[in-house]
């Protein structure tokens, strides 16, 4: 794809019929836009996923657990939201979160905390998937919160007008994203200034465990490997990315949740019920083959499963960001060697000259 | 379909038979994961696969 387009975009040369004709090497002109996920593939795959309401309602565990965690640290922004974007909602675990009373678990015991979904007047949610948009649409968390829900055919172009919202929010969706830079300008110009953005996603070793002895079982059955498992972002790029689509004051951190499964069969049918499957570009057309996953399930076993263990675990790497849209009134760091106080006397003396 | 089991699963549940044969067929593999190449443990994997077939067809 990439280099088709970077030769139709080469510069046309005419040369005098006797000339010797050179070649040039040149940059491609433009921004070539980059692709590493199919869209369509993943979009079909969220459906099919979501048709299964069953299935798909008890695969939920991890993206409900970690939109708690998300809205956790919406706790400490004691403000109100007017209007709130929830960006790639599954099926609105978001909001199911935000409903949740008592979810500040540092408030003294007895005392009970109220929803956030009282400091928010309207969530916009969108997916790109109608089916598992409107999965939940009867459940009661829905008229505790002004729900607005929108199906759009793609995430990476945001139909909103700039200072539209006061916080967005995202949770285990951005990792589809091919143009994560892109998508991080946009978020940055459709919030108000001073607005805040906060996001999880999958990080760069989840699902190691598999990804290795997937590797290994393609090597050892068909000598040669092909990707079974999507690339993800790195934690240490995810700062800079923030920083260069105009964030401010930046928080980024990793924490791991490791969920154990009886075998890698459950592991893998659940990410397929998640709606979480493989969605690479180049990826093989058809499924897995009965050896590969035979021999998959033999060797994670030997790499990962602790002896005695019931079950095997599986490592999700969850890395939260939050970022701030500029704002000439924000908190602003100091400026260098302006401190007025000298930081051994504030934390009790020390002597490291001494020593 | 909740009430068809899925292939999947009967697959899972055969394999699950085969405990000894798998742990075999991994070992094999870990062993020398950094140089693993095509058949490297055929003679293991063959156990592997001809007990799980049998498996299967019993269950």
């Amino acid at each position: 794809m990439i280099s088709l387009h970077m030769f139709r975009n080469l510069p046309r040369r005419c040369f005098a019929a006797n000339a010797s004709i050179r070649t040039y090497a040149s940059q491609t002109p433009g921004n070539p836009m980059l692709e590493v996920f199919n869209r369509k593939t993943k979009q079909l795959q969220k459906d099919r996923a979501a048709m299964n309401v069953e299935e798909s309602r008890k695969v939920d565990y991890l993206k409900d657990e970690v939109a708690m965690r998300l809205c956790e640290r919406l706790l400490d922004i004691k403000r109100e939201f007017p209007h709130v974007l929830d960006l790639g909602a599954n099926s609105c675990n978001v909001a199911r979160a935000l409903t949740t009373p008592n979810l500040d678990t540092t408030a003294p015991e007895g005392q009970p905390t109220p929803p956030l979904s009282e400091r928010i007047s309207k969530l916009t949610c969108v997916e790109t998937s109608k089916a598992l948009l409107h999965r939940d649409e009867d459940m009661p968390f829905n008229k505790d919160i002004d729900i607005h829900r929108e199906v759009i055919p793609d995430l990476e172009t945001l139909p909103y007008q700039p200072n539209t919202f006061d916080a967005v929010l995202s949770s285990l969706s951005i990792h589809w994203i091919n143009d994560l830079p892109a998508l991080l300008n946009q978020i940055n110009t459709i919030l108000k200034p001073d607005a805040p953005f906060i996001a999880a996603m999958f990080g760069g070793d989840t699902l190691y465990e598999l990804r290795g002895s997937l590797q290994l079982a393609d090597m050892e059955r068909r000598g040669g490997v092909s990707p079974h498992v999507s690339p993800l972002a790195d934690v240490k790029d995810v700062g800079s990315l923030l920083s260069r689509a105009g964030f401010k004051m930046l928080t980024v951190d990793v924490e791991d949740i490791v969920v154990e499964f009886p075998d890698t069969f459950a592991l893998m049918q659940d990410l397929q019920s998640m709606g979480e499957s493989n969605a690479i570009l180049h990826r093989e057309a058809g499924p897995l083959s009965r050896d590969v996953l035979l021999a998959n399930e033999a060797i994670y076993r030997s790499l990962h499963m602790e002896d005695g263990a019931p079950g095997i675990p599986a490592t999700f790497r969850m890395i939260y960001m939050i970022g701030w849209k500029e704002d000439k009134n924000q908190p602003q760091p100091l400026q260098r060697g302006s401190g007025e106080m000298d930081l051994t006397d504030l934390l009790g003396g020390g002597d490291f000259q001494k020593r | 379909m909740p009430t068809k089991t899925r292939p999947v699963e009967k697959f899972a549940k055969a394999t699950a038979q085969c405990s000894a044969q798998a742990a075999a067929y991994g070992k094999c593999v870990v062993a020398d994961y950094n140089s693993v190449h095509k058949d490297m443990c055929a003679k293991e994997f063959m156990k592997l696969k001809d007990c799980v077939m049998a498996a299967s067809k019993k269950g």
